[in-house]
Parts: structure tokens; C-alpha cells; sequence
């Protein structure tokens, strides 16, 4: 973290964030909001803990609640407390905590912080100026604002998933992870940085209602005006494309094998620069020329022998030798990287300082990796390990809500807190 | 009243930053998009209005430049360049996504220094530093490099390559990156009065939104696999996506996990008739029901589930399993969205006026509802140029003369 100078601490140093996520998508907000030097406080509870607290890898054994290295990956520079909503001293803990914070982010079902008397209505009541967000599957209004999401099935209803995939396999391939379980998180996260701007201009507070399906919904817009402008349906003209862009028109623009098991290149050529760039460091000037190849349009009327011809050329070289060769023509070109070539491996990465070495005290010594919103002058940063539970009850009794040892212990008797 | 009201932005980037510009013009910034005088390159991106291409009808440029304003303005020619300083002079913001070594107009770190009170956001490729930092790129070889298609593609048919979802993903992702260095960057400024250079890189960004196969990397040098419809992971699972009677795909993530909602999914399988096996007893374990461990008990429960999704169509299997308390889905195509009551309920789509061809275009709209200062969709797209006299007349007290030179110069538009 930045040292006291003035002017040099993290944007969001001074904003308390009450986090009640769990899962993926809360605490992607939570974790940039974190980063960018918001004190955020999970509140959680032992009963209904936080799956990821027990989720893969655990790189120290299985100890859970406080092993799992993707919860220390997710959850970094955020603080822990345990307090149970449903115990009437419990509720009464958070609107304390309420009183004294300046965001409430939460991902639950639409209902529940309404059923613990928690709606946005009762939050203002303690804290007129506070910033709710709700993350919901469908959000919190709506005919199937009971209707629950994952990320894959928030994925699969916001069209996102049928928009990947090769033309003629039987099925999409979709996502191989909860994107939008990272993209409502980085959505609430802007909303929420803007909220804070439009509350120190006005000191007005608001709701935030997010549906994880309308954050993917948003994503879709050429696809979803070729209907409500052309009346033509995704399915119409034979997509999803596979690795072929549509729109811009390119080609070629396709994946390529290269030496090695299940080793691929992405190769697009999205000007006939680019194209006559690609001819030339290849081995195959003669492409150029080729009646079938010359002109864009002719390359998209064949573009299955332009891909054959590429995949036969790439085929047995050296991935990363040929990303080279062809970015000294600048041409773009890129291998398909895995989690480990792009975490540990990536030249690029390492020249910017990817992963840092940091503590931790059940998983020990390990690495967190970036930062993606780099600031010249308040710098985020990543300096504290994912909260092991309850670490900071202390901390929010007794500093933050200033309750004394007797009444801690009256409270951690009768369930409020745990 | 919008919550960067009052806040203006020149955003001089090309597709990489388009979704960042639009999602700053939703919070309610004055986004003047920068253009070359013959247009944006995104103008030449399709689908296009009745598939005619042409610089106005493009259904990407209207989607990504709604509620943006066009100055059309050379800022590779000198002329331009110096109208262009006291423009930012005005702002709040430039946002510029060259690249260092590829010819940009002018030094985005050098002018956040001759501007402190600016905010500069550089959203390029690799960041302002490093050895790929000027590597030729494109929205597919960004997500190749940067992680999210390694996740994505096909374990059941041999031989196919990793594939990248559609639709511009690598600037969707780094642009709530970028709007949210932005916002962030402007509320420091509240209080501090200063500005700043934010370097993003893309590849960073991405970098962060591959889920799982972060930790793992990270932990246990350990890649994922690649698996049709589903998570990647160290070991191969279950398929999640299963064909109904009417032709149509379910996905059945988000199995239930309390032994309540698992009866009560149950009961609506054998309301049916269908799924003996699923009233096995150890199946109330929800350890027995956990998908992604190759369990005996999950590949008996998914047999009777595939048979049970097979015989029936999927809305109703959608609705009924959505009730149950399971949240399955069908997997739609975008134009089926509007077919669902709900988001329209919630005012999702947005009717929009393009007065000069006389209709109203229905656009996806906000990502979020904030109560008080609700998100807009703006204007439909700027045409070329179309508030170039606005800008550098109305606002900067260029002559009608002087601009007119300027066009005939081709420095404007």
C-alpha cells in the first residue's frame, strides 16, 4: 500500500464496504473494490458459510474454513467478521455496522435481506447516505424475481453461451467458466465506484439492483439489433462461427495447430495489409496472388481451403517461434495460453510483475497475482492474504462499533456473533 | 440526472475502448468520441442496417456509440493535434487505447503531466510497458493470449481447437476495467483535486477473469481441461447441457443442495412419471449429488434426469425446475431475450428514436438499475462528424471560416 504522503493513497481509501457475497460473482465486486483501498468486511456466518471457503485447490491440505487458495485468490484485502443476521442482537450488530459504512453489497437470492428485515428501505433508515447493491440472477423486480442463476445458467439465458461454439457440433461449447459470475462482479464494481462519485457530490445514497442475466443481455447488442433492425434470428445464418469472425469480416481469423499436443494459434488478418504482411513471412507468397485468396471477399468465399492451406503450414512449428515470426511482420497472431502459461510463464506478465509472493497464515507463503487498474499517483494494491473467519471481529466490536469486553461476551454467548 | 453528470470525456479509442466509452456515457458522462474524418473504423463493422454497409449503418457502431457525440478530428495531423490540447484542457477525461510503439498521436503519460487536474486512461493491449507491449492484436488473439478461450471449447469432439465466444469479449471485459479506474480515479479527485495516468492493459484484465484456472495456476501449477458446456477442470466431469423433446438445450448447473430442494425437484421429475432412481436414499446425501467427482450416484441421477429432460419440452422443464427451487436454464440465442416477459418488465430493452430514417430501434440497455441516477442509453449513434461544428465552434470559439478550412483540409469532418 502507498505510505502517508498525501495524495498517494489508494482512490478508494476511507469507503467501508459491507460485504455479505459469497460464491464467485459478490466477491469479484468486493475484491477490485478492495484492491482500489476500500476497507471491505465480509460479514459472515458459521452456519451458511461461503462454499469457496471450502473449494479447490488447497494448497496447504484441507483445513477448511480458512485453506482454500481459490477463497485467498478471491477474497484478498478484505477483512472477516462472524455474525449471524437471523439472531435478533445479530441484526442489530449490522444496522450498527451499517450506521458507520458506506456501501452494502450483497449476491443472495432477491428476497432474503428483505426477510432478515434488511431491505433498502430499513438500511436507510440507519444510514440515509448508504450505497446498496443487490446481485441477483433475475434481479429484484420483475415477474421471475424468484428465479435463481448460476453463472453457466445466467450465461445459457442471456444468449451468451449459444454464441460460442463450432457451426455444426451439436451443442455450444459456451463458457468454460463462470464468466458472468465475473462480469455482474465487475459491473456492480463500476456502478458502485460511480455511485460513490455521485454521493460525494450530493451526499445521496442509492440501490443498486444488478441481474446477472441483464449484465450478459448487455453484452449482445450487435447480435440482438440483427434481429429487433433485420429480423434475422442468431441461428439463421449458420452461427455460432466457431473460431471465424463474422462481423468485422476477416479472414483469415481462425485457430491453427501447432507442434505438440493440443497446441493452438489464433491467427487474424483483419486488413489486406495484414493478409499480404501474412503471405510474405510465411512460406507462401504465393497465396497473395491466388485467385482464391486475393481480394477479402474471395477469401471468405473460400475460406475452408484458406484454413486447410494455414492449418497445413502451422502444423508441426513451434506455437510460440511462429507467434513471433509473425508478430516481426505484424501480423496478428497469438497462441491460446492455458492458466498456468499465462499466470507463471508469460513473458509479458513477468516483465510487468504478474504474481508477488505474499503470507498467509493457514495456506503459508504463496503467490496473489495482479493488479488490472494500474494508477500513477494512488496506486491499488494487493497487500493483504483472503481473511481467515472472523479475523476481524475484534477489530468491528470493538474499534468500529466501540461495544466493551462485557457485552462482546454477552453477544458471542447468545449466538449473535458466530 | 446521471451519476458522472457534468463529467466530459474525449475518447479518442478505437474498438478496444468502445464498450468503455459507452458504459461511461450510460453513468451519465459527455462522451465526444474522436473520430478520424473518414470515420471510426467500428463504422465499417456489421451486421449492417438491411446488410448494406455504409458508415451510418453499422448495428455495431450504433450499439457501442450510442448516447456519444462525434467530433470528427485528425489528430495525426498537426492542426489537429493543437486543437485537440485545449479540448482537453476542458475535460475530465481522455481515454486513448494506441498502443506506445505503433504511432500514436500524442504521449498520454506527458500530457497527464502538462494536465495534473486530467485523468488519462491509456486501455491498450499489454499496458504501456513490457515486451508485447506494441505486438499487433486483435479482440481473438487478445482472448487467445490473455486466458478466457483456453477455458472454452469442446472435450467430446476430437480434435477440435479451443474456442472464443463471440462478441468483442476482450473489450467488454476491460472496459468495466476501465470505467471503474475511471470513476474510481474521479472520486479521489473529489477530494484531492488531482488527476492521474491509468495504464490498463487488457491482457491483465483478462488475466483476472478466468475464474478457477487462476487459483490453480497459481497454487498448483496445475492447467485446466477444456469440457463442452461446463467449467474447466483439473479432472473431467459431467455433461451440464442435455437436449429436450422440442429440440432445444437445458443446462442442469445448479443442482440443489439442500436436502428440501432436492425433494422438491425430485417431486416435480415424478409428478411426471419419470425418474425412479432419484428417490434412492443415498441420493439425500447432497455429497452423493456433488457433480464433477465421476460419483456412481451422480451418473445414476444424471441417466434419469437426461431421460426425463429428453421426454419433455423445455419450458416446461425450465419453469418446473425453477419452481422447484433448481436454478436450471434453457440455453437461448440473444434474439429469444425479448421474448421473456421479465425484461421487459424491468425495462431492459430500450426503444430508441432514429428520427432521419423514421423508426425506432429496440436496444439492449442498462446493466444495472440505480435508483437514483438511473443509466441511460442516450441518443442513437452520432453520424460522422455530427457535432464537430457543436464542439469546436459552439465550445471552443473556432469561426465558421476556420473550421471550414479545416475540412477542406482534411483535418475535420
Amino acid at each position: 500500500m502507498s505510505d502517508s504522503e498525501p495524495n498517494t493513497r489508494p482512490p478508494l481509501d476511507g469507503v467501508r464496504v459491507i460485504d455479505f457475497t459469497w460464491i464467485v460473482a459478490g466477491p469479484t465486486c468486493t475484491r477490485l473494490l478492495g484492491d482500489l483501498g476500500a476497507e471491505v468486511i465480509r460479514v459472515e456466518n458459521e452456519q451458511t458459510l461461503d462454499s469457496i471457503r471450502f473449494g479447490r485447490p488447497h494448497p496447504n491440505g484441507f483445513q477448511p474454513p480458512n485453506s482454500s487458495g481459490m477463497f485467498n485468490w478471491l477474497d484478498r484485502n478484505k477483512r472477516s467478521v462472524t455474525i449471524n443476521a437471523r439472531h435478533p442482537d445479530g441484526l442489530d450488530l449490522i444496522k450498527q455496522l451499517i450506521r458507520v459504512s458506506d456501501v452494502l453489497v450483497e449476491n443472495y437470492s432477491s428476497r432474503i435481506l428483505e426477510n432478515w428485515g434488511l431491505s433498502y428501505e430499513e438500511q436507510r433508515a440507519e444510514n440515509p447516505e448508504i450505497i446498496y447493491v443487490s446481485l441477483s440472477g433475475f434481479g429484484h423486480s420483475g415477474p421471475r424475481r424468484d428465479y435463481s442463476t448460476w453463472g453457466p445458467t445466467a450465461q445459457a439465458l442471456s444468449g451468451l453461451t449459444s454464441m460460442s461454439g463450432l457451426p455444426e457440433a451439436p451443442e455450444p461449447a459456451g463458457w468454460g467458466y463462470s464468466y458472468l459470475d465475473h462480469m455482474a462482479g465487475f459491473t456492480a464494481a463500476a456502478a458502485i465506484t460511480a455511485a460513490l462519485r455521485h454521493r460525494r457530490e450530493t451526499g445521496q445514497g442509492q440501490w443498486i439492483d444488478l441481474s446477472q442475466v441483464e449484465t450478459g443481455m448487455a453484452l449482445t447488442g450487435p447480435a440482438t439489433l440483427d434481429f429487433t433492425v433485420n429480423g434475422r434470428r442468431y441461428r439463421d445464418t449458420g452461427n455460432p462461427p466457431g473460431n471465424r469472425s463474422v462481423w468485422p469480416q476477416a479472414a483469415p481469423h481462425n485457430t491453427y495447430p501447432t507442434a505438440g499436443d493440443d497446441n493452438w494459434i489464433m491467427i487474424t488478418c483483419t486488413s489486406d495489409a495484414e493478409w499480404e504482411a501474412f503471405c510474405e513471412i510465411s512460406d507462401h507468397p504465393h497465396w497473395r496472388t491466388d485467385a482464391r485468396f486475393a481480394t477479402l471477399p474471395a477469401r471468405l468465399r473460400h475460406q475452408d481451403e484458406l484454413d486447410e492451406n494455414i492449418g497445413s503450414w502451422t502444423a508441426g512449428q513451434d506455437g510460440r517461434a511462429l507467434m513471433q515470426r509473425l508478430q516481426s511482420a505484424d501480423v496478428p497472431a497469438g497462441v491460446v495460453q492455458n492458466g498456468v502459461e499465462l499466470v507463471l510463464n508469460d513473458p509479458q506478465m513477468k516483465a510487468r510483475e504478474w504474481t508477488a509472493t505474499r503470507d498467509h497464515p493457514v495456506i503459508g507463503p504463496h503467490l496473489t497475482d495482479g493488479l488490472q487498474i494500474r494508477l500513477s499517483r494512488t496506486p491499488a494494491h494487493r497487500d493483504r492474504p483472503g481473511p481467515v473467519l472472523g479475523e476481524a471481529n475484534q477489530y468491528v466490536f470493538g474499534e468500529l462499533l466501540g461495544l466493551n469486553g462485557a457485552r462482546i461476551d454477552e453477544l458471542q454467548a447468545n449466538g449473535a456473533m458466530g | 440526472m446521471g451519476a458522472l453528470d457534468g463529467i466530459r470525456v474525449f475518447d479518442c479509442s478505437d474498438p478496444k475502448g468502445h464498450f468503455a466509452g459507452k458504459l461511461l456515457a450510460g453513468l451519465g458522462a459527455d462522451v465526444i468520441k474522436i473520430e478520424p474524418p473518414d470515420g471510426d473504423i467500428g463504422r465499417s463493422y456489421g451486421p449492417f442496417l438491411d446488410d448494406q454497409p455504409g458508415p451510418e449503418r453499422s448495428l455495431y457502431w450504433w450499439h457501442y456509440a450510442a448516447g456519444k457525440r462525434s467530433l470528427a478530428l485528425d489528430l495525426h495531423s498537426a492542426d489537429g493535434l493543437e486543437l485537440f490540447l485545449p479540448l482537453a484542457e476542458q475535460a475530465d477525461v481522455v481515454l486513448e487505447s494506441c498502443q506506445p510503439g505503433r504511432g500514436r498521436p500524442f504521449d498520454p503519460v506527458a500530457l497527464s503531466e502538462h494536465l495534473p487536474e486530467l485523468i488519462v486512461l491509456s486501455l491498450t493491449p499489454f499496458g504501456q510497458t513490457g515486451p508485447w507491449r506494441d505486438y499487433a492484436w486483435s479482440d481473438a488473439v487478445g482472448l487467445a493470449l490473455g486466458g478466457p478461450m483456453g477455458s472454452c471449447g469442446y472435450d467430446n469432439i476430437p480434435g477440435t481447437p479451443p474456442i472464443r465466444p463471440t462478441e468483442h469479449h476482450a473489450g467488454h471485459i476491460s472496459g468495466y476495467f476501465a470505467a471503474t479506474g475511471v470513476c474510481a480515479a474521479i472520486y479521489e479527485r473529489q477530494q484531492s483535486g488531482l488527476g492521474q495516468h491509468i495504464d490498463i492493459a487488457m491482457h491483465e484484465c483478462m488475466g483476472f477473469t478466468i475464474e478457477s484456472s487462476a487459483p490453480w495456476a497459481l497454487y498448483e501449477q496445475h492447467p485446466l481441461i477444456r469440457q463442452a458446456g461446463r467449467h474447466a477442470g483439473p479432472q473431467p466431469t459431467e455433461p451440464w447441457q442435455y437436449p429436450t423433446a422440442d429440440g432445444r438445450l437445458i443446462n442442469i448447473f445448479g443442482m440443489p443442495r439442500s436436502e428440501a430442494s432436492w425433494l422438491a425437484l425430485v417431486g416435480f421429475i415424478q409428478e411426471h412419471g419419470m425418474g425412479p432412481n432419484l428417490s434412492a436414499l443415498e441420493l439425500l446425501d447432497g455429497r452423493k449429488r456433488q457433480l464433477g467427482l465421476q460419483q456412481p450416484t451422480v451418473a445414476m441421477m444424471l441417466a434419469d434426469i437426461a431421460e426425463f429432460i429428453a421426454a419433455h419440452d423445455a419450458q416446461e422443464i425450465y419453469a418446473g425446475a425453477q419452481a422447484a427451487g433448481a436454478a436450471w436454464s434453457i440455453i437461448r440465442t440473444p434474439d429469444e431475450c425479448l421474448d421473456d416477459e421479465h425484461w421487459h418488465a424491468r425495462g431492459f430493452f430500450v426503444d430508441v428514436e432514429h428520427e432521419e430514417r423514421n423508426r425506432t430501434v429496440t436496444f439492449p440497455g442498462a446493466p444495472y438499475i440505480l435508483s437514483r441516477t438511473p443509466w441511460t442509453h442516450g441518443r442513437r449513434a452520432p453520424m460522422l462528424g455530427e457535432h464537430t461544428a457543436e464542439i469546436l465552434c459552439g465550445e471552443l470559439g473556432l469561426s465558421r471560416d476556420e473550421l471550414g478550412a479545416l475540412i477542406a483540409a482534411g483535418v475535420a469532418q
